[in-house]
């Protein structure tokens, strides 16, 4: 089957999944897990043979003429997009089921086949009208799957930020895209270097993007929307939603003209994201809110390796660009899985203990130790730690920017800048993740959290299961997805083509095969000796502390104290303590709670400050008559004194 | 001819200095009947139409409207006080300073040579601003058709401007459009001071949304 059959038949999938969803859940999820495999094949089709699908039907929507095109970069994203909807697909079935949720679940099921098609869609459109009309109904479709639980007012005020900034956002893309079309005479899109007079336009892009993509400072509505969301739709945001404003800023930036600064500006925001998104994630107590910070910090990974890509184009300097490239493209992919990994774990997590407050979970890997152990997987993988695949992108990026110092030029002295933040990032990833690890699922339960904590059901398994071995196959071949790359980067710049492997890569991947004997003899080894001479099981050492309780362990908050001391000046966090006092303390208390600092102490501000000057405007309107006359008045004086001047001139 | 306006934008004066109704109703009064009969002055032929419409306005302007008001007033039992927003001296001293601009507006203004020289164009915007100031810091219902008359009239001066340009029966017109107003406002204010007990358009504004 070609490609264009392939994209029908996941399209009529998708379709018919939305109209089966309210009355038969059996046929809905057997038509879009047929829709999402049909899609990953025709992605996969077209990433093997490295041939555009183009389609012109001679439809006529809105004015334009439909056209659909499916190349290397669109590809590249589908694959990703078909995984992650089958897999959410898979698990909601059992975390958001009728018998949960007999209310929101049926139409969760249609706003999520909706979702799924549209953002199918913005990939494939190659027309600037069309493009703007699915990416519209896709951020629809997403807020009313974040709203599902709306009677919780945390869920709705997330909600209504998402919805809020996702039209900002719309504002700089409607400029963007009506400028171009004005500027070209055409809502057609396509590769248009030739215009430069088209650069300026990059800014809009990225803002709009940007806003999308939760890039720091614009990642305001990421961390609420994420959080309250259901897990398999924080799942699929993080996932794929934000990466589509990564796939809107790589196709256009590989369309038009953009100008010189644009890849040092992306690149700094990039280290900035990175930085600081794991900063913010470190001061986090709710775990789903933590794994959406750490969004923002992928996010930043991604776009410094795409702003070094961009600023080697410019710098007519193909072959480290073609590494930061590859390494943000894959990140893309390696992001996308295993943060939908850690998500569905953090919501099987939920769904059994029905709490995202690290500080009341413990030691669940005794109850569910294939959640414990595959978001353990997904962890590892985050943390950019060998043999998985998020080593493998990141090693990239790092090796682009290595190529980069060896050069000469601000390129070098940026690379070394960006290497040494990403380095930070990932130490601090680690931290962050050793800290979830260990709250959530080791040591022992802080509170008599339900007494029915169980594993989740093969539905919620399978999914993670098939994500998780996506990230350890990426982790030990990474030689196998270097076509993909290419050509997913041929399409963004031909210049950037090279279907040969860089010998590092080959190099990692015997090196993580090596890796991943030696954990397996290791481990086979320890279980050996374990089953030969048995556990002995003995109490923590407390300091001679006579009566220890489940208490006293480390919480997340103290755990990462430290680390989030030195970023104090950004995080803000507010405390309020009540030390232990006297000989015989009575009482004490510690609460630490870390706002989102960019929306509380710029954003609501500022916000507030326009509401007042606003409710100031409205005492105008008073219903005094005399008043209105000399309203009128005034401005008749107003004009007569223009009038008067301009005649003067 | 310049004699009668700068009596008219006397009058405006008066209107913005009485503190009682009747007083201010007579000086929108009298000033309607001053501007009724320049039209006689303006018109170098003598046409029979202009004697009509002349005769028509000081009717109107001079009797039938203040009557009306009059009736008013008494039908709803409004006390004489014109109660200001602004007081009186402020009033009449915004008055004045209208009154000055307005006279040395038309050195600022593109006038035809013959406007220049007579006090049509000062008169009318003095007499529109002083309508508007009796508008404005006035919160009385009559008082406000008042400075609305009043502001009529400095329009309808300017509209002598183009007296040799305009057909009459648009004169005409605009003057029967504002009878049936200063009808009509009549009426209202009688229903509204029996519905409300007031007549303070301070108290008036529960519609505003």
């Amino acid at each position: 089957m070609t490609p264009g059959w392939l994209l029908l038949l996941a399209g009529a999938g998708l379709a018919a999944g939305i109209f089966s969803a309210f009355k038969s859940p059996r046929l809905w999820l057997v038509t879009t897990l047929i829709g999402a495999g049909a899609a990953f094949a025709a992605a996969v089709l077209m990433l093997a043979s490295g041939v555009t699908w183009d389609w012109r039907p001679g439809f006529v929507i809105g004015g334009e003429a439909l056209h659909l095109q499916l190349d290397g970069l669109s590809a590249f994203f589908l694959v990703l997009l078909s995984v992650l909807g089958g897999a959410g697909t898979l698990y909601s079935s059992e975390y958001w089921s009728d018998k949960a949720h007999p209310d929101s679940a049926p139409a969760g099921r249609a706003w999520w086949n909706a979702l799924l098609l549209n953002m199918g869609c913005v990939l494939l459109c190659a027309n600037g009208l069309h493009f703007l009309i699915v990416w519209e109904i896709f951020t629809v479709c997403a807020y009313f799957l974040i709203t599902r639980e709306r009677q919780r007012p945390a869920t709705r005020a997330a909600g209504w930020l998402y919805l809020a900034s996702s039209h900002v956002a719309m504002i700089f893309l409607f400029a963007f895209f009506a400028l171009l079309a004005a500027r070209t005479g055409s809502w057609e899109l396509g590769p248009m270097r030739g215009h430069p007079e088209l650069a300026p336009l990059f800014w809009l892009a990225l803002i709009g993007f940007g806003l999308k993509a939760g890039i720091f400072p614009m990642h305001i509505w990421l961390p609420s929307a994420h959080a309250n969301a259901p897990s398999h739709v924080s799942a699929i945001l993080s996932g794929m939603a934000i990466k589509m404003g990564i796939y809107g800023l790589v196709r256009f930036t590989g369309w038009l003209p953009v100008p010189p600064s644009a890849g040092w500006v992306v690149a700094a925001l990039g280290v900035t994201s990175a930085v600081l998104g794991v900063a913010f994630a470190l001061g986090q107590h709710d775990l789903k809110r933590l794994l959406a910070y750490h969004s923002v910090e992928n996010i930043g990974i991604i776009l410094i390796g795409l702003g070094f890509a961009m600023i080697a184009v410019s710098h007519g300097n193909a072959a480290w660009g073609q590494l930061a490239l590859a390494g943000g493209l894959l990140h893309v992919w390696n992001h996308g899985l295993f943060k939908a990994l850690l998500f569905l774990g953090a919501g099987s997590v939920l769904h059994a203990t029905g709490t995202r407050e690290m500080s009341r979970l413990g030691g669940l890997w005794r109850a569910m130790p294939w959640t414990a152990s595959l978001f353990a997987l997904g962890a590892t993988a985050i943390a950019g730690l060998p043999p998985l695949n998020g080593f493998v992108s990141e090693w990239l990026v790092y090796l682009g920017l290595f190529d980069a110092v060896s050069g000469r030029g601000h390129a070098a002295i940026a690379a070394i800048v960006a290497a040494m933040a990403l380095g930070v990032t990932g130490a601090l990833a680690l931290a962050c993740f050793v800290k979830v690890c260990g709250v959530v699922f080791l040591g022992l339960p802080r509170h008599e959290i339900a007494p029915h904590v169980h594993e989740c059901g093969w539905r919620m398994r399978l999914p993670m299961l098939v994500i998780g071995v996506a990230c350890v196959v990426i982790g030990l071949a990474p030689i196998l997805f270097w076509p993909a790359l290419a050509t997913a980067a041929a399409a963004w710049q031909p210049e950037l083509a090279n279907s040969i492997p860089p010998a590092p890569l080959v190099t990692l991947g015997a090196f993580h095969l090596a890796l991943a004997a030696l954990v397996i003899l290791a481990a086979a080894f320890l279980w050996r000796r374990v089953r030969r001479n048995g556990l002995s099981r003995a109490g923590t050492w407390d300091c001679g502390y006579a009566a220890p309780t489940a208490r006293m362990q480390y919480t997340a908050g103290s755990f990462a104290g430290i680390i989030t001391g030195w970023f104090d000046w950004i995080l803000r966090p507010q405390r309020h303590e009540q030390p232990p006092g006297g000989n015989f303390p009575a009482r004490a208390g510690f609460e630490e709670h870390t706002p989102e600092t960019v929306l509380e102490k710029i954003i609501e501000p500022a916000g507030s400050l326009v509401l007042r000057l606003s409710l100031a405007v409205r005492h105008l309107q008073h219903g005094r008559v005399q008043s209105y006359i000399f309203y009128l008045l005034l401005g008749l004086a107003a004009l007569a004194i223009l009038a008067v001047m301009g005649g003067a001139k | 001819m310049n004699l009668l306006i700068g009596l008219a934008m006397g009058l405006n004066l008066v209107a913005l200095a009485s503190s009682r109704l009747p007083s201010v109703i007579r000086a929108a009064a009298f000033q309607g009947m001053i501007l009724g009969t320049l039209p006689w002055l303006l018109e170098e032929d003598f046409h029979w139409m202009v004697v009509a419409v002349g005769l028509g306005t000081v009717m109107v302007k001079g009797f039938i409207i203040p009557n009306l008001l009059r009736r008013a007033l008494r039908a709803a039992n409004i006390d004489r006080e014109v109660e200001p927003l602004l007081g009186f001296v402020p009033s009449l001293l915004l008055g004045a300073m209208a009154t000055v601009g307005a006279a040395a507006l038309p050195n600022e203004l593109p006038l035809l040579h013959g406007h220049a020289q007579t006090l049509l164009v000062p008169g009318a915007f003095a007499t529109v601003v002083c309508g508007f100031i009796l508008l404005i810091a006035r919160t009385k219902a009559i008082s406000q058709v008042c400075g609305y008359l009043i502001l009529e009239n400095g329009i309808y001066l300017f509209g002598l401007l183009l007296i040799n340009t305009t057909p009459l029966l648009v004169e005409a017109g605009i003057l029967l459009d504002l009878t049936v107003a200063i009808f009509v406002i009549g009426i209202i204010v009688d229903r509204i001071q029996r519905e409300f007990d007031t007549l303070d358009t301070r108290k008036l504004n529960t519609l505003r949304e």
